[in-house]
């Protein structure tokens, strides 16, 4: 029989291998996980971005009339999309579609069939009236709903109702489409101020109120 | 030449280990084969239409329908090139041999896991190749689906946006997550540049290692075996050796297959673009995923609208339904395995309606993504009059629940019939038979 003294070391080499190799792969992780955040580009509020700000003339969006002025007389029980067009920082006209969520919904109803949830002060006389027409369930844009009255979404058929400020009346969207006060200036209509609430893709309203005052903040 | 190779990479202990392989005489073991001819299609058609692609989506000029001086018609780079490669010789016959054959892929890929689901061939000790196999499924439609967006015309680009939507739709770190992973808010510079590497590099990739190991796992544990191999030779592999016999009948099938994707693609076009257009703010009308995806798009369009805040998180209708759903789904599918309590190794194909319970929950889990994707049809049902908008909802939901019960006592009884019907033969057998067979 062998005599065996046993050594006692501190740590035994499985121990500390297992340690190292431990260390090295949550080292190694954590600074490849970083990394991924190159991956999310910085993002830069440009004016072609901002939403629709006070001032801004409403233009057609339409490809082939793109950016002519829309006036009441074009406006109809049917839609009409309008991008807002405000000042570049060089004063030249900027068409504020870099954002594609910026896209409005126009509709002009005989006086009268404008009813509330629409705020009316928001309107034009309760006829002319501009929504997001931006769908508040996965962000596709909503048109006129092909059976009957309403808008629908194309996407998941969410349908809402443009008369009674943009409430849904079907299908999965979680909010009612938001509506933009609006003017008229000389023959064109103008934005009159912010989304009267908060618009797609928004989800809390702490954040849209943040991002109203970081556009105010960027323009003063 | 051979005896140069052997002395140099000793290439006889290839032939015995590899090339030697025993393959299943039977049909229903080429769906995996189709599915790997499909990928190597893919990735040939996919190399030419990459060398004429161009991924960005800045703005350039058509040339072929350039507009004036003061008003230049601007189109995304990407649906130029789109345009270009439809105009080049065969280039419209590329985009579609790869389209069709992408949806094959995915078509082949299912039909072999139902095979593997209804022989019971990913029981012990096939669990880990069953799991590999579900992730080639997902990352087969997440290629798929990242393929789909390429052309960038509007189609494309209103699918982007839902996907970037979904994306987006997680509680907490959902913005984070969706502008990580399109570079940007959406429809950010980069968008197109991203998703491009994504589809052919990053699940390309991802897509090859996996099949590899897929199908060394295979030919490491050996195919299930035929019944017929049971009462051939008892606990011996049978088959016929992947050099020389099988490899001529998959040629055959490969050169087959192809032919017949060639013909497919010259009479059915794929996805217009030019009809399409430029991504714009026009929506498209019934825009639908393809039809591996549309039972997440028919559970979308029935699950009614609901917010809740959780700890300043939000999660909504379009988080439950497009990314909690399919989660619950796919690990149901991951879980097969599990639920199967034996401990011996598997050798032979069982026959499906020997194991009716198997049978059934794996019909009615298919009857119900079938109700699914047809509740993707809602606006198609109810425009055409057979639902109206206050019914839909409510009768989609009942099928939903329904007809995958019904499914599941309908195989129960058909199967209790077919059983009865056999051991009659089986008793009318032994009577005839003499004793001293």
């Amino acid at each position: 029989m062998t005599r065996y003294k046993r050594q006692d070391p501190e740590i035994t080499r499985r121990k500390f291998i297992n340690a190292a190799m431990g260390g090295t792969v949550a080292v190694g992780g954590i600074s490849l996980l970083s990394t991924l955040g190159t991956a999310n580009p910085v993002f830069r509020l440009t004016r072609d971005k901002m939403p629709p700000l006070k001032g801004d003339i409403l233009v057609h969006a339409e490809e082939s009339k793109e950016g002519q002025p829309i006036k009441v007389s074009d406006l109809s029980d049917q839609l009409v999309r309008a991008w807002p067009m405000g000042k570049g920082e060089d004063g030249s006209n900027v068409i504020r579609k870099g954002d594609p969520n910026n896209i409005l919904a126009l509709y002009r109803f005989p006086k009268g069939q404008l009813i509330a949830p629409t705020v009316l002060e928001a309107t034009v006389d309760g006829e002319v009236v501009a929504y997001s027409d931006v769908c508040t369930h996965a962000g596709c844009s909503v048109s006129d709903s092909d059976q009957g009255d309403g808008m629908k979404c194309p996407c998941h058929s969410g349908q809402y109702d443009p008369k009674r400020g943009c409430i849904v009346t079907g299908g999965p969207p979680p909010r009612a489409l938001a509506q933009l006060p609006i003017k008229v200036e000389g023959e064109s209509l103008v934005v009159a101020d912010f989304f009267l609430a908060m618009p797609y893709p928004f989800i809390a309203e702490a954040e849209w109120e943040t991002f109203k005052k970081e556009v105010e903040d960027q323009l003063a | 030449m051979n005896q140069w190779l052997d002395e140099r990479l000793h290439i006889s202990r290839l032939n015995d280990k590899f090339l030697r392989k025993a393959f299943p005489v039977h049909h229903s073991f080429f769906l995996g084969e189709i599915t790997l001819f499909s990928l190597i299609i893919l990735i040939l058609t996919g190399i030419l239409l990459a060398l004429a692609y161009e991924p960005s989506n800045s703005l350039v000029t058509n040339s072929f329908d350039p507009g004036t001086a003061d008003k230049p018609n601007l189109i995304p780079a990407a649906y130029h090139s789109a345009l270009k490669i439809n105009a080049m010789p065969f280039g419209d016959m590329l985009r579609r041999i790869h389209h069709w054959t992408a949806n094959i892929m995915v078509a082949a890929a299912v039909i072999h896991m139902m095979r593997i689901y209804f022989t019971g061939a990913f029981k012990k000790p096939r669990e880990i190749n069953w799991w590999i196999g579900m992730l080639l499924l997902i990352f087969t439609a997440l290629t798929a689906v990242t393929g789909y967006v390429l052309p960038y015309d509007n189609y494309a680009y209103n699918t982007l946006k839902v996907i970037y939507g979904i994306a987006a739709s997680v509680p907490w770190v959902g913005e984070w997550v969706a502008q990580a992973a399109f570079a940007g808010k959406f429809p950010g510079a980069g968008v197109i540049p991203r998703i491009y590497g994504y589809h052919i590099m990053l699940l390309p990739g991802i897509l090859l290692a996996l099949t590899g190991a897929h199908m060394l796992l295979m030919i490491k544990q050996k195919h299930t075996q035929p019944q017929y191999a049971k009462r051939l030779a008892y606990k011996k592999i049978v088959g016929v050796p992947l050099s020389t016999q099988q490899t001529p009948i998959m040629l055959l099938l490969a050169i087959m297959f192809a032919a017949i994707i060639v013909l497919f693609s010259a009479f059915i076009p794929v996805h217009p673009i030019e009809f399409f257009g430029p991504p714009s703010t026009t929506p498209i009308n019934n825009i639908k995923p393809d039809w591996y995806l549309l039972w997440v798009f028919g559970a979308l369009a029935i699950i009614p609208s609901f917010e809740v805040h959780l700890f300043g998180g939000l999660i909504g209708a379009e988080f439950v339904g497009a990314i909690i759903l399919p989660t619950v789904f796919l690990l149901a599918m991951f879980a097969v395995p599990m639920l199967d309590r034996s401990k011996d190794n598997m050798y032979y194909a069982e026959n499906p309606t020997n194991h009716p319970v198997r049978l059934a929950a794996g019909v009615a889990f298919m009857a119900s993504l079938i109700v699914m994707s047809v509740a993707g049809y809602k606006p198609e049902l109810i425009s055409s009059g057979i639902l109206n908008t206050a019914n839909a909802n409510t009768v989609l939901w009942i099928a939903l629940f329904l007809v995958p019960a019904l499914s599941y006592f309908g195989v129960m009884g058909i199967v209790r019939g077919i059983r009865s019907l056999r051991e009659a033969d089986e008793r009318e057998r032994g009577a005839f038979s003499p004793a001293d067979d």
